[in-house]
């Protein structure tokens, strides 16, 4: 049998790649289609991994499914930014609005491991202050939980992934010690780190869930840089390395190459399981709870393609908030060039950040924050973001790429407001399954317009102080994905409860970043598997009382 | 007779006190001092014991030498010897171990002006690399932050030469005592002064270690061995010092046994350290440098050497 990931499943007669060991395997638990597991998770990334780990360890039965493939780190993976294009997901969708999203390498995965297999590492805490943004802040909406809470669960995330961080974190209340200590800086940060000096603000490492030292079978960073294209030491700590592992050995099963296209409700209005597609072949897992972890476009497409007559809107959908308030992070970025070398790419791209704009409330025109950490673009997107961003083309772009060690850039995650018209809907075309794809609508408000200009103008400041020359802005970028079926306290006004559970469907669950009512201006993934842990106690608990359905 | 009793004593002591001694090194000083004749009157007997002493001394600065030597080339490679200074340390510990070596095969009771030369060169490098370092971690953007310190120049590093320049220099003074009753180094007690430099030194060298594995985040229980033994060790040494009974210097010396033994174990952790980075042994030319220092721990046991040579000084100056 072949052994390609992307076309022949791994994950099956027993046994699953070991992501530690070339060529070696762990077993895995397997469970009958026709027996209903306590719960069929869509989707293994930050959310569908954590929860299936911490389920599986609670000692429920568990099925995950992921449509990407599963992937050896240390094996498939080449240093080669082409070759490293099949970790995203690329599949058919239409993108419009007035600020049509760029879908793909910035966004989104299709891997056991999910968006978190190429991700870049950032680990942020929420602002506290955040949790409750239209109460303290005036602006979007009320997390349905307290961020005292939440972290609790911080901490237990970065335990898990053994975040490397700061020794002391300049901003917001203590938090414990980051299991790790920060890496080295390269170049790059220190040239954010001068700027902040210059200005005056307050800068650090970014804790980044990446290794500073060995664990376990996992090997300490060695700075090359390719993080965003996969890392083939397993220093980064996605969820292919730490939560799916766990959940293997808790007895949880992993399918592989496992496409869900739709939800099945019985006629009391509860879900029965999931139909999804393997190898050609649509299938039928039973189960007592379905559990929706596939990001914030494929969650909202999965709970739309699955309407019935009793649910016409879609699942989940009474409030009719399925697929609304997409939000987007803004991207934009301030490049220069240095006289001396940079080598940016050296090391994983944010090592230095400040969240100086998320907690100072002073001094700005809109609502909302934003982070900016360093950068290190690989030769070929630098190449790209010369050529389109840029507007680069012939010798200028050949004489820029000459320069490539010199180039030193900035680049914020900042927060987008919810809106409804920003909204993922089905489009009338389908995709290689036959299912329709999403349509992704988007377009920016004033106040995101508003935060993006005072962020590149600080950032053109901070790179003006250290002598930078010839900045340029990259003005139109955005990144990670979230809302779409958001959190809430109340069954009008959201689409789930602050245990992930959908007021309308109670065994339907949504674990992922599509529950975020806001996004603030840090990277979500920490605050995603935080939620995922929260979830699993909860569940944990309401099934101890009786609560859940498990039989 | 009770002369002869005397030196019958002197022997036993000494004996055990070779037996006990360190593994590679202390055994080879075991047949030089055994080969003092019984028949030697008091005054050449303590002139052997004091040249003895002194060898131990220049034993323990090459041992220290050694680690120096190979650390700061392994790291300073690392650093590309960007500044022509970092070549500094590789040539002053080389000529220290060099002297070191003479040192302990020289068994004149006189000091020696070429080795106190290179010893005195050595603490003073020693002084003016701490200087350099501070200065390479403050000019850093963040100062001193736990990220300059983390991974600018070491700060303790440049502190095992000095070190070792003065128990070298401290190991000249106590032969130049040659017969005299008691050992002085200038005007202070040898002893005493060999004691109090060595529980420094493991302390400093201590919190080097703890620097460095709070960096590695404790990742292995093992890393903890490092900062827990030595502090003891120092305790056990001023309490030597300060009670100067048996029985505490008896457990003492044990102590400093077991320091010179994990800093040969120390090496082979190491190893096991460097291993676990990508690629392991087969990657050696890349994880040698990446990975934990393969020479540093064995600067623990040239400081352990040290602590053994004072506590016999201590005990040839109160026992006998
Ligand atoms: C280049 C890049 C860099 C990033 N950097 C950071 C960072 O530094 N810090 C940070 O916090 N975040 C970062 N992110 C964002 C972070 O990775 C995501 O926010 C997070 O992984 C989202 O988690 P999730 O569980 O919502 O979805 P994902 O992690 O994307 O997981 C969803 C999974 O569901 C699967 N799936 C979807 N639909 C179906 C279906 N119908 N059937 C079966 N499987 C399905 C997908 O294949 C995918 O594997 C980055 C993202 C990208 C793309
Ligand atoms: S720089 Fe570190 S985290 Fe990034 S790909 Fe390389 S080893 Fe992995």
């Amino acid at each position: 049998m072949s052994d390609d990931p992307l076309h022949s499943p791994r994950a099956i007669n027993g046994r699953a790649p070991d992501v530690f060991r070339p060529g070696r395997w762990v077993s895995m638990k397997q469970y009958a289609e026709h027996e209903a597991v306590d719960f069929v998770i869509v989707g293994t990334g930050a959310g569908g991994a954590t929860l299936a780990c911490k389920l599986a360890e609670y000692g429920f039965t568990v099925v995950a499914l992921d449509a990407g493939p599963y992937f050896r780190p240390l094996e498939d993976f080449a240093s080669d930014e082409s070759e490293q294009t099949k970790l995203y997901w690329t599949d058919d969708r239409i993108v419009d609005g007035d600020n049509p999203l760029q879908l793909g390498s910035n966004n989104s995965g299709k891997a056991v491991g999910g968006s978190t297999v190429h991700f870049a590492m950032v680990s942020l805490r929420f602002r506290p202050e955040w949790f409750k943004a239209r109460t303290k802040l005036g602006y979007g909406a009320d997390w349905p939980i307290d961020w005292r809470e939440m972290w609790a669960y911080y901490t237990e995330v970065e335990q898990a992934l053994k975040v490397s961080g700061p020794v002391n974190y300049p901003w917001g209340p203590p938090r414990p010690r980051y299991p790790y200590r920060a890496h080295p800086l390269n170049a790059a940060a220190r040239a954010l780190a001068r700027g902040c000096e210059a200005l005056g603000i307050g800068w650090t490492e970014t804790p980044l869930a990446t290794l500073s030292a060995p664990r376990g079978l996992a090997h300490p960073c060695v700075y090359r840089g390719f993080c965003v294209t996969g890392c083939s030491t397993n220093a980064k700590q996605s969820a292919l390395v730490t939560w799916i592992p766990r959940a293997l050995s808790a007895g949880a099963e992993i399918r592989d190459l496992a496409m869900v296209g739709r939800i099945e409700t019985d006629a009391n209005g509860l879900a029965v399981g999931v139909h999804y597609n393997r190898q050609n072949q649509w299938r039928f897992q039973k189960a007592r709870n379905v559990v929706v972890a596939g990001y914030a476009i494929e969650t909202p497409r999965l709970l739309l393609n699955s309407a019935t007559d009793k649910f016409p809107d879609g699942l989940a959908n009474r409030s009719g908030l399925v697929g609304k308030n997409l939000m987007a992070q803004a991207n934009q970025a301030v490049w220069g060039e240095m006289d001396e070398e940079v080598r940016s790419y050296k090391g994983p791209p944010s090592l230095a950040i400040t969240e100086h704009w998320n907690y100072e409330d002073e001094g700005k025109d809109f609502f909302g924050g934003y982070a900016y950490m360093s950068q290190g673009p690989l030769p070929q997107l630098w190449a790209n973001t010369q050529a389109t961003a840029h507007g680069l083309w012939g010798t200028r772009l050949v004489e820029a790429m000459k320069r490539y060690n010199h180039v030193v850039g900035l680049k914020i995650v900042g927060e987008m407001l919810p809106q409804e018209s920003n909204r993922v809907t089905l489009a009338d075309e389908v995709d290689q399954y036959g299912l329709r794809i999403p349509r992704v609508t988007y377009s920016w408000c004033d106040n995101d317009k508003r935060l993006i200009d005072h962020s590149v103008a600080f950032m053109s400041r901070a790179l003006g102080a250290i002598g930078a020359k010839d900045l340029w802005v990259q003005e139109d970028d955005t990144c990670h994905l979230n809302g779409t079926a958001r959190m809430g306290d109340r069954p009008d006004n959201s689409v789930v409860n602050a245990d992930c559970r959908s007021w309308d469907i109670p065994n339907l669950w949504i674990c992922d970043g599509s529950v975020f009512p806001t996004v603030g201006g840090a990277n979500p993934s920490l605050t995603i598997q935080a939620i995922a842990c929260r979830t699993a106690d909860r569940i944990r608990g309401l099934s101890r009382v009786g609560e859940i359905r498990l039989n | 007779m009770l002369s002869a009793m005397r030196s019958n004593q002197a022997r036993k002591d000494k004996a055990r006190g070779s037996f006990q001694a360190l593994p590679v090194e202390a055994m080879r000083a075991r047949p030089l001092r055994l080969s003092v004749p019984r028949s030697l009157s008091r005054s050449a007997q303590r002139e052997a014991e004091t040249v003895s002493a002194a060898r131990r001394l220049n034993r323990a600065a090459g041992m220290l030498a050694a680690s120096v030597l190979a650390d700061s080339a392994l790291e300073h490679y690392r650093g590309s010897f960007k500044n022509k200074a970092m070549f500094t340390p590789l040539v002053v510990a080389g000529l220290t171990l060099a002297m070191s070596l003479h040192g302990t095969a020289d068994r004149r009771p006189v000091a020696h002006r070429a080795r106190d030369a290179s010893y005195l060169s050595a603490a003073v490098t020693g002084l003016i690399g701490t200087g350099f370092h501070i200065y390479n971690v403050t000019k850093k953007v963040g100062g001193l932050s736990w990220q300059n310190v983390f991974y600018g120049a070491p700060l303790g590093a440049p502190m095992a030469i000095l070190l070792s320049g003065m128990l070298g220099f401290c190991s000249e003074r106590v032969r130049a005592n040659g017969r005299r009753r008691s050992r002085r180094i200038f005007k202070l007690p040898a002893a005493e002064t060999v004691a109090t430099v060595s529980a420094l030194g493991l302390l400093g060298t201590s919190g080097e270690a703890g620097l460095l594995h709070f960096r590695g985040a404790f990742h292995n229980p093992f890393m903890a061995v490092p900062v827990t033994l030595p502090p003891i060790g120092a305790g056990l040494l001023a309490g030597a010092v300060l009670n100067g009974g048996r029985r505490m210097r008896g457990l003492a010396r044990w102590w400093m046994r077991l320091l010179a033994l994990m800093g040969f174990a120390g090496v082979g952790f190491h190893a096991y350290g460097v291993s676990r980075n990508m690629g392991g042994w087969r990657n050696w030319s890349q994880n040698i440098l990446n990975g934990p220092p393969l020479p540093a721990p064995p600067s623990f046991a040239g400081l352990a050497m040290a602590g053994l040579a004072a506590l016999e000084l201590i005990r040839e100056a109160r026992d006998a």
